[in-house]
């Protein structure tokens, strides 16, 4: 028997260590959870702890409010982030497309969009480098998703995951809106709720890919600049359409704001013109959809609708670039925020 | 030394444990009986179902009395129409399991029918047999037998769906008439 271990670093090094051997961990260190850290977030909200906040009934697993936590605080999480935490689990979880999604080979990742004054509160950077790492709020709130998978639905990589080859980043996808950048109102506003709302937005995304365009101060030059990306086939898996929204970059989005373009004008734009030939689809093999005309006589459009190319705005006003994510299914964004909701009387109860 | 840590997995409302599953009484023969087709929405699966359908009528005598669709590939088939299969059925086959998500909820299905008294055959692409097995020991059923069908088959064109079906039937009417064993195609 060895002396036991007095080193607090050993012992939090050991603690870690446990963490890793019952299989808790996404491959990355987690911060170990104790009673007094679910009660530190339980304090941040009124759900009570036993609360089912989520459920697949076909595991036969219930995720409740203390497992949130529990998982949110392995992730990283300060207390604080825990009503971000819930709201984003709500926002992820009520979109259609999260149905199949854990289980995908598609392995697709949660989009977390934040909106509102909580974003200088809890610094959620909305600036440069938005798609992480270096911002706690950023990375840790989408890891406490992932974590609630794993251990929540116990849905685990190689056994009921079945990922083919996953997506970088799967579980760090965590952006504040740059609202104060922005031409147009925030997200949270396109998702039914009042500007200056405290809120998350949810999507599942297959992947990102940059749009680069530096060279022209043309707004209808960016713009095919975009539907070029939009409309790779690569990214259509069949059936009716493919999918597609955009990050903005700030300069990028000014530019359009600046030539009189509003959200909902981008997004005409770029349905009517994210299109390819019937004679492209079916080079590539995908023509089932692309109807059967000659080439050119009806071109087949990539997107399902204009209102269903969510865009938003986000990063650092030094380059023109922005960023073509692609959203899972052929369920577009349900178009619903959350609102974080708070513990209304958390002040006095402490 | 760690108890004081809190085990993320483990939830008050995580109730539902599965009762360890006994499988249906098997037929000695198909002959006469009555098959049940429930297929997902994966690309081939009904074309795939249709063939084995066929090919057990003409070889075995089995009568195809019902051929239905779920409308979602993720969950388990609706109650409803488990029900009317197992009513209207003396065995089913079910499938194709040809994605992450599907594999999984069709060997559900296949268990659910066995719970309710009909034998079932679930048919799994064989790069999906982990999370089939993953699910069957979830639901209380641990070595469940499907037919393993050679991985992929929503690129199939209609003749490779017929003999990819063809080379499944063997395997089938094993599992649908003999004990549990382990059976690939």
């Amino acid at each position: 028997m060895t002396a036991p271990v007095t080193d607090p670093a050993l012992q939090a090094k050991a603690a870690i260590e446990y963490c890793y051997q019952q299989g808790w961990t996404d491959g990355l260190p987690v911060v170990p959870a104790t009673s007094a850290d679910i009660e530190a977030c339980l304090a941040t909200t009124d759900l009570d702890a036993a609360v089912v906040i989520g459920s697949v009934a076909h595991l036969g697993r219930n995720v409740t409010v203390a497992q949130a936590a529990a998982n949110a605080i392995m992730a990283g999480c300060r207390p604080e982030y825990f009503p971000v935490v819930l709201a984003a689990w709500q926002a992820v979880m009520q979109e259609r497309a999260s149905r199949g999604a854990w289980q995908s080979t598609s392995g697709p990742a949660p989009l977390i969009v934040v909106n509102g004054p909580v974003r200088a509160r809890l610094e959620i950077n909305s600036r440069g480098g938005v798609f992480g790492p270096g911002f706690r709020a950023n990375m840790t709130i989408p890891r406490a998703i992932g974590l609630i998978v794993r251990n929540g639905f116990g849905v685990r990589p190689q056994q009921l995951e079945q990922a083919t080859q996953g997506l970088p980043g799967r579980w760090s996808i965590c952006l504040g809106e740059n609202e104060e950048m922005s031409p147009w109102p925030p997200l949270s506003v396109v998702g039914g709720l009042r500007a200056g709302t405290d809120a998350v937005s949810a999507m599942l995304i297959r992947t990102c890919e940059y749009v680069d365009n530096r060279s022209t101060d043309s707004a209808e030059a960016v713009l095919h600049d975009f539907a070029d990306s939009l409309a790779r086939i690569g990214a259509y898996v069949g059936g009716p359409h493919s999918s597609g929204g955009l990050v903005l970059g700030p300069e990028h989005a000014q530019l359009l704001g600046n030539a009189g373009y509003s959200r909902s004008d981008v997004q005409e734009w770029l349905f009517e013109h994210s299109v390819r030939s019937r004679a492209e689809m079916v080079a590539a093999g995908k023509g089932d959809h692309a109807g059967t005309a000659d080439d050119g006589e009806r071109a087949f459009a990539l997107m399902p609708a204009a209102a269903d190319i969510p865009i938003l705005v986000a990063g650092a006003a030094n380059a023109a670039m922005s960023m073509v994510f692609r959203p899972f299914g052929w369920a577009a964004w349900s178009g619903t925020s959350v609102p974080i909701k708070y513990r209304a009387a958390k002040q006095t109860e402490h | 030394m760690f108890d004081s840590i809190i085990d993320p997995t483990v939830s008050q409302a995580n109730a539902t444990e599965y009762d360890r599953l006994a499988l249906a009484a098997r037929p000695e023969s198909l002959s006469g009986l009555r098959l049940g087709l429930l297929a997902n929405t994966k690309r081939n699966a009904e074309q795939f179902l249709d063939e084995v359908g066929q090919l057990l009528a003409g070889q075995y005598g089995v009568l195809v009395v019902l051929a239905m669709k779920k409308p979602d590939i993720t969950s388990t088939a609706p109650e409803l129409t488990l029900a009317e299969l197992g009513a209207e059925c003396d065995v089913v086959v079910t499938g194709v399991g040809d994605c992450g998500s599907c594999s999984a909820s069709a060997v559900a299905d296949g268990i659910l029918l066995e719970q309710a008294g009909t034998p079932a055959v679930a048919l799994i692409s064989d790069a999906f047999a982990v999370s089939a097995d993953a699910m069957a020991e979830l639901r209380g059923a641990p070595g469940y037998k499907y037919v393993r069908v050679q991985h992929p088959v929503a690129n199939l064109t209609p003749d490779g769906v017929r003999s990819r079906a063809a080379q499944a039937v063997p395997a089938i009417v094993r599992l649908l008439t003999e004990p549990a064993m382990a059976v690939s195609a």
